[in-house]
């Protein structure tokens, strides 16, 4: 049996598969603070309970969790303090020196985790090239590691000048923590993320040492706990990117599993992808809030080499601290249900980011929210049910819809309420939409090529307008999307990427050195893995070489088979074909630059059956269960619409749209010049013309 | 979609494709620029222009200097070349500074758009070439002709071919031909993207040109922009502020007369022509002061033609601010970025919690020469910030561009490209203006070349002498410094030889202050103590708060609870000093009567 727990920002949602019989159960509960662990074990009882199944028969447990993130935006992570070479202890506060939005007087800067008075310099220094040009001060850092001990500070950061190319002083670091100050959690930059850029590789070391101890605590606790309740099988923790790691690498490296969260979605996209043989896919995740955006290639989620935590301004890039650790990679638009329909400056429509949340919502929840949000346009086109919504749940006023509309938006205007509506839907599939198009133009892909996999609570309502503007050719919508994030956790492998900055150029590095270097970091995958029990011939690893002609300031990643390279000729062809794909053309003359080399250790994936959802669902007769006027904008008007429920689709059965199809977590839309049919997992597929 | 230009839902769908339109043509730049400023910093713009040349959007990027100057440059190209004059497939280029962003660096590329057998509108982008010949960013030079190569406004392909001759002349004469031909070539390619790209919005709403979406466009964003100019009280604001030059002081005055739903800008009075290349020309003047107009008053303004006509901007030819050809100007932007705190000082009075005290204003470029062991050259260029200056509502930002939006380069990536090492660079305590709220802080720097080689070096550093002000009775940010380990304080622009031992110090400027120092909430200035930004001494000196440290004076480790306040005794301090302050204005308005 396998089970997965996903701990979100308000519902932990549980999986628990067994294999053998195909059965599955689902179970949902409110996260708990500020422990979350609480309502980890209460899923997992509840699921025990309605299962009839022991704890001891659970064979593997994959959990993700968000306490990383809340530790870092709630500062309650440890007291840390920084050691770095001195003369630049200050880089965290003086970040790139810029401002990260143009036109706002008013900006803050993001707050370092370690206060100036815990930030230390110490005497050291090391060259570009790697040469000690001033020896550790082993005295200074002795004194000033009991000293901090002593006085309460339980983690340190230690980020020397150049320590990805020589990390001799800060091993020394905490080989002199280990004699003086072993209760101290130490955290070096050579070890969680020996790369180029002090103040990216500080903020990064910085988060790791001010998460140790939480992250330790708690996992060590639910380990525990679980343990007294008679699991006996694997425990692994879901990584930033899509790989599953031990409890052993979690609680040494917390930076790695900051962002589970959003990952189980894109995971199972990219497990539909394979086994659908649907290898190009763009995740489309429509929530109350905002909406996420990712690219599956080859059957794999992109994979960006680093993030923002906590940031001032949700969407503004640079407004909060880096971390450069490997996450699967999303774009997040302030588009959800959500989200404030409002006339702006110029007195045009302007949909979010502004959101009403669940609380007031909508106004067409009753609960006091006034203003028009996506969800009330949704309602008042006829997309959704005012008597089905979350499965009957939930009673929606369409009168408040159409009076919020009307109010803040048709009347100024002098629009009938329903082309307003209307409005709103499209302004809100428009923006998601050329969100979309510019992430994947600026990687060299085309929206044609990329069918969406929607899921969501809003997903299925939207990703038909989305993929018309954007030209997508299809819409997949999967079985029980509401727990599509528990279920990717349980197709993904166990894996660890191993990366070292480089920063010479090829002409300066000896094939020798390469083949070296790849076979450390392949070590270091491997030795990870083994602590989560892989064996190593099921190990299989895959390198990269982030690359760049000289000159230039952004990297194109050259994929490396194996995780070797032949010569160094074939480095630099592999990476020119890369370029050429992505800009068309090469550039005589220039050196190339060897930025970053990375290796993916990864173990077996693991296989979910669909069918075991497919059981899941009711069945019944005849799916079609009414019609209803919904408004499509051939006609600009209401047309009676068929209305049918998904759980009375069978597979391989087809209808023409337009139509609408329910089900207990979202509604989907088949519009006009569209078909829609159920594909051999269950799922909803929608060709469009 | 048949097109419904009344709707104001299409209209607000074709505006926001326009912008993502121009979001991916400068996507497209930034991915394969070569030019470090422009990747690092975003040094671009780009745009699309109606077939009047009149800009409908831009993309959301850039630095003020580029994005303003290019809308007034495309009028310029389509005045040399009018629709009669250009085929599909050519591409115009120039780098003219009084027509574009002020100085030969930056090099403009500008390509019509043919639809349905017509010219019927450009896309444009600035960026800065990696080098143009001359003397690149260089404040030295007598005048333009000494500062590089000149590309008067012409063809840089015909019919889709690339003007070989002009390629061969750019080539000929840069330090870098490869790399600055390279992004040429990226120049062109996004503009295309951004072409192909409006064709295609322009079919699927069967438009046959821009005319009418630009009408709408510029017409609506005019017509904001009044409003929130007749939202302000009518009447003339003005200030003089201060900069240091490259010779001789510099003096920006500024008026801003408000009247109903226009606004006027003048900078008469302002010091006249420099015989060094820190010249402005009036179109980069104009771009940061409506740079600092919108973010003063109007911030969710989009840029495009209508967000500059009701303001009317007025700079006698021949002040610093709008010098004549041939008046050398590749150090431009020194001088350009003290434009908008001048603007935001004569507005203060009604800007509210916008209003703002001076900064360091000026980024401090840096650049050094010399030899890289064993045998090449090196030559380097890093940007170095100070501080900003203090909100009417917060604290200023340490070390960080403003108005510029230049970000600074990391140190261990410096030192990989070059010889040079750092032995300092952190913030400078002490250095932000007294307030209610702090000025910023500034930075220090400590660095050499470690070639064993003499080298040369040269910082357009400013704020040494004439200090960024306070506001409503902060206090000055600290003054910059530039100097040597001799002890030697050079303050100036001028670049020079340096011995190869030789170490250079760079304090930044921090920014002034916003209000008395003695308003200023005892619990902030206890947490500036904490983390050093001043000293206890000066906390109480400056701000009148008792801050008692406790624990032995040779402490490694001091935690926040180690500082206390001592509410009794900062009541006593204000008290004192309040005192002290209506003496010194009684006996100051004593004298002045």
């Amino acid at each position: 049996m396998r089970l997965a727990v996903d701990i979100g920002g308000t519902f932990t949602d549980l999986l628990l598969v067994d294999d053998d019989s195909g059965e599955i159960w689902i179970e949902k509960v409110l996260t708990t603070y500020p422990d979350p662990s609480e309502g980890f074990l209460n899923a997992v009882q509840k699921a025990s309970a309605a299962s009839k199944r022991p704890l001891s028969g659970v064979d593997v447990l994959v959990h993700g969790t968000t306490l990383g993130i809340n530790a870092i935006i709630e500062r309650k992570g440890s007291p840390t303090a920084l050691l770095a070479t001195e003369g630049f202890s200050d880089s965290v506060e003086l970040r790139r020196e810029q401002r990260y939005v143009m036109y706002d007087l008013l900006l803050e800067l993001p707050e370092p985790l370690a206060p100036r008075n815990l930030r230390f310099g110490i005497r050291e220094r090391v060259t570009s090239q790697g040469e000690v040009l001033v020896p550790l001060d082993t005295e200074q850092v002795a004194k000033l590691l009991s000293r901090l001990t002593a006085r309460g500070i339980e983690a340190v950061a230690v980020c020397f000048l150049h320590s990805y190319r020589n990390p001799a002083h800060e091993t020394a670091v905490a080989e002199i923590a280990r004699e003086v100050a072993p209760g101290l959690n130490v955290s070096l930059s050579s070890r969680v993320n020996p790369e180029v850029k002090e103040y990216e590789r500080a903020s990064t070391t910085l988060c790791n040492a001010y998460l140790q101890g939480r992250m330790a605590e708690y996992i060590e606790n639910i380990e525990a706990s679980l343990a007294a309740r008679g699991f006996a099988g694997a425990f692994f923790i879901m990584q930033s990117s899509g790989g599953l790691t031990s409890s052993v690498t979690a609680k040494e490296l917390p930076v790695r599993v900051l962002e589970s969260g959003p990952v189980g979605g894109m995971l199972c996209a990219a497990h539909h992808g394979r086994v659908a043989s649907a290898p190009k896919l763009l995740a489309f995740d429509m929530g109350g809030t905002t909406a996420k955006i990712g690219v599956i290639d080859g059957g794999s989620p992109l994979v960006a080499p680093g993030f923002e935590v906590d940031r001032r301004y949700r969407f503004a890039k640079g407004s909060g601290l880096p971390v450069r650790a490997p996450v699967i990679e999303l774009l997040e638009i302030g588009a959800g249900g959500g989200s404030i329909a409002q006339l702006d400056a110029l007195g045009l429509v302007k949909v979010g980011p502004e959101s009403a949340g669940s609380s007031p919502g909508p106004a067409c929840y009753n609960l006091g929210g006034t203003r028009p949000t996506v969800t009330d346009a949704d309602l008042m086109l006829g997309y959704l049910n005012p008597a089905f919504f979350l499965g009957g749940e939930m009673t929606l006023s369409p009168e408040a819809a159409e009076q919020a509309i009307l109010n803040d938006l048709a009347g100024p205007l002098g629009m009938d309420p329903r082309e307003a509506a209307w409005g709103i839907h499209e302004l809100v599939n428009e923006s998601m939409a050329s969100a979309a198009r510019v992430h994947l133009t600026d990687r060299g892909k085309d929206p044609g090529d990329y069918p969406l996999f929607a899921y969501g609570g809003a997903g299925p309502v939207h990703a038909f307008g989305v993929a018309r503007v954007l030209g997508s050719p299809q819409v997949i919508i999967p079985l029980g999307a509401g727990v599509a994030s528990a279920r990717g956790f349980l197709t993904a492998p166990a894996s660890f990427e191993a990366v070292q900055g480089w920063y010479r150029t090829i002409s300066e590095t000896t094939t020798d050195e390469i083949g070296d270097l790849l076979r450390h970091l392949e070590d270091q995958g491997r030795a990870m893995l083994a602590t989560a029990g892989i064996p190593d011939d099921r190990i299989e690893v895959h390198g990269y070489c982030a690359m760049r002609y000289e000159g230039q300031g952004h990297d194109v990643r050259v994929h490396l088979p194996g995780a070797r390279v032949e010569s160094k000729a074939a480095l630099s062809e592999a990476f020119e074909r890369r370029y050429a794909s992505l800009y068309g053309r090469t550039v005589a003359g220039r050196d190339i630059k060897l930025v970053t080399w990375g290796v993916i250790a990864q173990g077996p994936s693991s296989d979910l059956r669909l069918s075991q959802l497919l059981k899941s669902a009711d069945s019944g007769d005849g799916a079609l269960t009414g019609q209803r006027p919904v408004f499509w904008p051939e006609s600009r008007s209401c047309e009676e619409t068929p209305v049918y429920s998904r759980y009375a689709l069978r597979i391989g059965e087809s209808l023409e749209g337009p139509a609408i199809i329910e089900e207990r977590e979202s509604t989907i839309v088949v519009g006009h010049r569209a078909r829609a049919r159920v594909d051999g997992f269950g799922n909803v597929v929608i060709d469009l013309e | 979609m048949a097109s419904d230009l009344k709707n104001p839902i299409h209209q607000k769908i074709l505006w926001d494709r326009l912008i993502s339109i121009t979001n991916e043509q400068s996507a497209a730049l930034i991915r394969t620029a070569f030019t470090p400023l422009l990747r690092e910093a975003e040094d671009l713009s780009a745009g699309v222009f109606d077939g009047r040349a009149r800009m409908v959007a831009q993309s959301e990027t850039g630095t003020p200097g580029h994005i303003n100057s290019m809308a007034t440059g495309v009028k310029h190209f389509l005045r040399e070349y009018p629709p009669e004059r250009l085929d599909p497939g050519d591409v115009l280029i120039t780098n003219d500074p009084w027509y574009t962003s002020g100085h030969l660096n930056d090099l403009t590329v500008a390509t019509p758009v043919f639809h349905r057998g017509k010219a019927v509108g450009f896309f444009a982008n600035t960026c800065h070439a990696l080098d143009m010949s001359g003397r690149p960013l260089s404040a030295d030079a007598h005048d333009v002709y000494e500062e590089g190569l000149y590309i008067p406004i012409m063809k840089l392909c015909r019919k889709g071919e690339l003007n070989e001759d002009l390629v061969g002349i750019i080539k000929g004469n840069v330090r870098e031909p490869a790399a600055v031909m390279g992004d040429l070539q990226a120049q062109i390619a996004c503009n295309y993207v951004g072409a192909t790209r409006l064709v295609s919005l322009l079919e699927e709403f069967a438009l046959d040109d821009l005319e009418e979406v630009s009408d709408i466009i510029t017409g609506r964003t005019e017509e904001v922009l009044r409003q929130a100019i007749a939202a302000l009280p009518d009447g003339d604001y003005s200030s003089e502020t201060w900069a240091d030059g490259y010779d001789e002081a510099i003096r920006i005055r500024t008026r801003v007369t408000i009247s109903g739903d226009e606004l006027a800008v003048d900078f008469s009075g302002s010091s006249p022509e420099s015989s060094r290349g820190i010249n402005v020309v009036y179109n980069y003047t104009a771009a940061y002061t409506t740079f600092a107009l919108k973010a003063a008053i109007a911030q969710d303004v989009p840029n495009n033609d209508g967000s500059f006509r009701p303001v009317r901007i007025i700079i006698p030819e021949g002040t610093i601010l709008s010098a004549r050809r041939p008046a050398p100007v590749a150090a431009r932007a020194i001088l350009g970025h003290f434009v908008p705190g001048a603007v935001l000082r004569a507005l203060s009075p009604i800007l509210g919690e916008r209003a703002m005290a001076l900064g360091a204003d000026s980024v401090w470029l840096t650049t050094l020469q010399g030899k890289r062991p064993p045998a090449s050259d090196f030559s380097y260029t890093f940007f170095v910030m100070g501080g900003t200056g203090a909100r009417a509502c917060k604290d200023g930002l340490s070390a960080t561009g403003f108005p510029s939006g230049v970000a600074g380069c990391p140190v261990e990536v410096t030192e990989n490209l070059t010889p040079i090492l750092f032995h300092k660079k952190e913030l400078r305590p002490g250095s932000g203006g007294a307030g209610r709220f702090r000025g910023g802080l500034g930075q220090s720097l400590e660095l050499a070349v470690a070639s064993g080689a003499p080298y040369r070096f040269g910082v357009t550093c400013d704020r040494t002498k004439h200090v960024a002000l306070g506001l409503d009775g902060g206090a000055p940010g600290g003054a910059g410094t530039f100097a040597l380990d001799t002890g030697e304080v050079l303050n100036d622009k001028t670049s020079r030889v340096l011995d190869r031992d030789r170490r250079v110090y760079l304090d930044l400027p921090g920014g002034g202050g916003y209000g008395d120092p003695l308003d200023r909430s005892p619990e902030a200035v206890l947490r500036d103590a904490i983390l050093g930004y001043i000293t206890p001494q000066e906390a109480a000196e400056v701000y009148g708060v008792a801050v008692r440290v406790s624990g032995s004076p040779d402490e490694l480790v001091r935690l926040e609870e180690d500082y206390r306040l001592d509410l009794g005794e900062t009541r006593r301090l204000r008290q004192q000093m309040r005192l002290g302050q209506q003496i010194r204005q009684s006996t100051e308005g004593g004298e002045k009567r």
